[in-house]
């Protein structure tokens, strides 16, 4: 039996983001599964969610090209709200996903803190199971880029 | 009377570039002054809310994370929060202006509060900073109130919902919240099937709006949807979570107000206050300086009886169809919310 039909992966265009995208398509072409790529958007994100929501569909179809996953596998999913309530709301309807996949540290957050964390937070929430994907050894802690050069 | 929480200096909370910034208050309070008030001011000394009365709304180990972080230097807390050094101080002040204020109002039993302060509150979690919001400063005074006995009714007229009030007082029914805000948006929460839970069903009414409405949807939701359970609830007390950012010149959102629909729904509000003394305002969003400014002179100077200029109300925008919906979603909502409780 397939453990997951909808695999939800929060995907805010920074380094360990992209790997958690990586690893949540290569876990979804060996279950077949569906993939989506969840981006929030917060009150700052409005001023530019059109250039940035088509930027992320951009990388998201290049980690699916990459990882052998069929575009219409993956989705970007754009919604309003802070990261940890946008993740939360995968789990119900009508996205329904039965796994959250999250990096470690998106942008904004600051690496060795507690406080901000989104992944530590949905730990504590999430009513499915969680993955957080460490980063790479390469790539260390999370990017450093600000909160205006990210949005 | 006008009674306001005496100023601190907020400038130490700021990040160049952000809108969330001192501009805003001192536009705000300039507004007041347009009243020329005179001896009908009063300013109460700033105070900052102990630990007893935050932990009333926020958890302990949040308190202390944010604490630590603001003295480690502050920086980024998500996408749009930010805290500084002198942050977790000035949330402290701010949390403590609308204890004041009320306590004075208590005290006379009389006057119109209105709490300026920054940063904002409403969208404050227990356990978290977000939108712009540190300690949720209206949920501080409104549990204040409560633990002393009071009934209290917050309306929400900010343009976004107020998640952070809405999730405090969830379970809690002698807290009515009644939100206006535009649908879709950020926080991405309020929708009309959102009702309270289980101990507290019907004690959240929310009233989400499309891009575009109008200062007569807005009346016209509060007055059809809102209006019979306020009626029910019998508040002693009302609060406004009164952002400005719904004026159709703020670059935040898309409602199309004017500064005389703020002074309409501040009408509104009083009049569901059960006697004088009992309705403050706390200042939550509002990005455009001139309709903020305008907007906080038109809503006291409507409420204190000044003879004050303020924009044409605005009517004619989308939205009616959304009051019906959102009235016969709730019904729903709350049926089946009974009925699962049954």
């Amino acid at each position: 039996m397939n453990p997951f039909h909808t695999i939800a992966v929060g995907f805010d265009g920074s380094q360990d983001s992209k790997i958690a995208v990586r690893w949540a398509l290569t876990l979804a072409r060996h279950h077949d599964a569906q993939v989506v790529a969840a981006h929030a958007v917060g009150l700052l994100g409005r001023f530019d969610e059109q250039t940035v929501g088509a930027q992320l569909e951009e990388s998201l179809f290049a980690l699916c090209d990459e990882t052998g996953v069929a575009h219409s596998r993956a989705r970007l999913e754009v919604a309003n709200g802070d990261a940890c309530s946008v993740m939360l709301r995968m789990a119900e309807p009508p996205v329904s996903a039965d796994l959250l996949v999250v990096g470690t540290r998106g942008q904004g957050a600051h690496p060795g803190l507690l406080l901000g964390s989104t992944s530590l937070e949905l730990a504590e929430h999430s009513p499915i199971p969680l993955v957080i994907v460490p980063s790479a050894p390469s790539t260390g802690q999370a990017s450093a880029t600000s909160r205006h050069e990210s949005m | 009377m006008l009674i306001i929480n005496g100023s601190t200096d907020d400038r130490g909370h700021e990040d160049p570039g952000h809108p969330e910034r001192p501009e805003r208050l001192a536009a705000a309070l300039a507004g007041i002054e347009d009243l020329h008030l005179g001896d009908d001011l009063l300013a109460v000394a700033p105070y900052r809310a102990s630990r007893a009365e935050l932990v009333r709304v926020h958890e302990s180990t949040y308190l202390d994370e944010l604490g630590a972080f603001c003295y480690e230097g502050g920086g980024d807390l998500d996408a749009d929060t930010y805290a500084t050094y002198d942050s977790w101080s000035l949330a402290q002040y701010a949390a403590g202006a609308g204890l004041a204020v009320v306590k004075e109002m208590r005290i006379r039993n009389d006057g119109i509060g209105f709490v300026a302060v920054r940063p904002p509150g409403h969208h404050a979690l227990r356990d978290r900073a977000m939108g712009f919001c540190l300690l949720n400063n209206i949920a501080i005074t409104a549990a204040e109130l409560t633990s002393l006995g009071e009934r209290v009714l917050i309306i929400d007229w900010d343009v976004h919902h107020g998640n952070g009030t809405q999730a405090i007082f969830w379970e809690d029914p002698n807290v009515l919240y009644v939100s206006t805000h535009q649908w879709p948006l950020f926080p991405g929460s309020g929708a009309s099937f959102e009702v309270g839970g289980l101990n507290a069903l019907g004690t959240t009414v929310n009233l989400p709006l499309p891009p575009g409405a109008t200062g007569d949807v807005l009346r016209q939701a509060l007055e059809e949807t809102a209006a019979p359970t306020i009626d029910e609830f019998k508040p002693t007390w009302v609060l406004v979570s009164a952002g400005f950012d719904a004026h159709r010149a703020d670059p935040m959102a898309d409602l199309a107000l004017s500064s005389g629909d703020f002074a309409q729904m501040a009408s509104l509000a009083a009049s569901y206050a059960p006697g004088p003394g009992r309705l403050a305002l706390f200042l939550e969003g509002g990005y455009d300086l001139a309709a903020l400014q305008a907007s906080v002179r038109a809503t006291f100077g409507t409420l204190l009886g000044s003879d004050v200029a303020t924009e044409t109300p605005t009517s004619g925008g989308p939205g009616a169809d959304f009051v019906k919906g959102n009235g016969d979603t709730r019904e729903v909502a709350l049926r089946l919310a009974h009925d699962a409780s049954q």
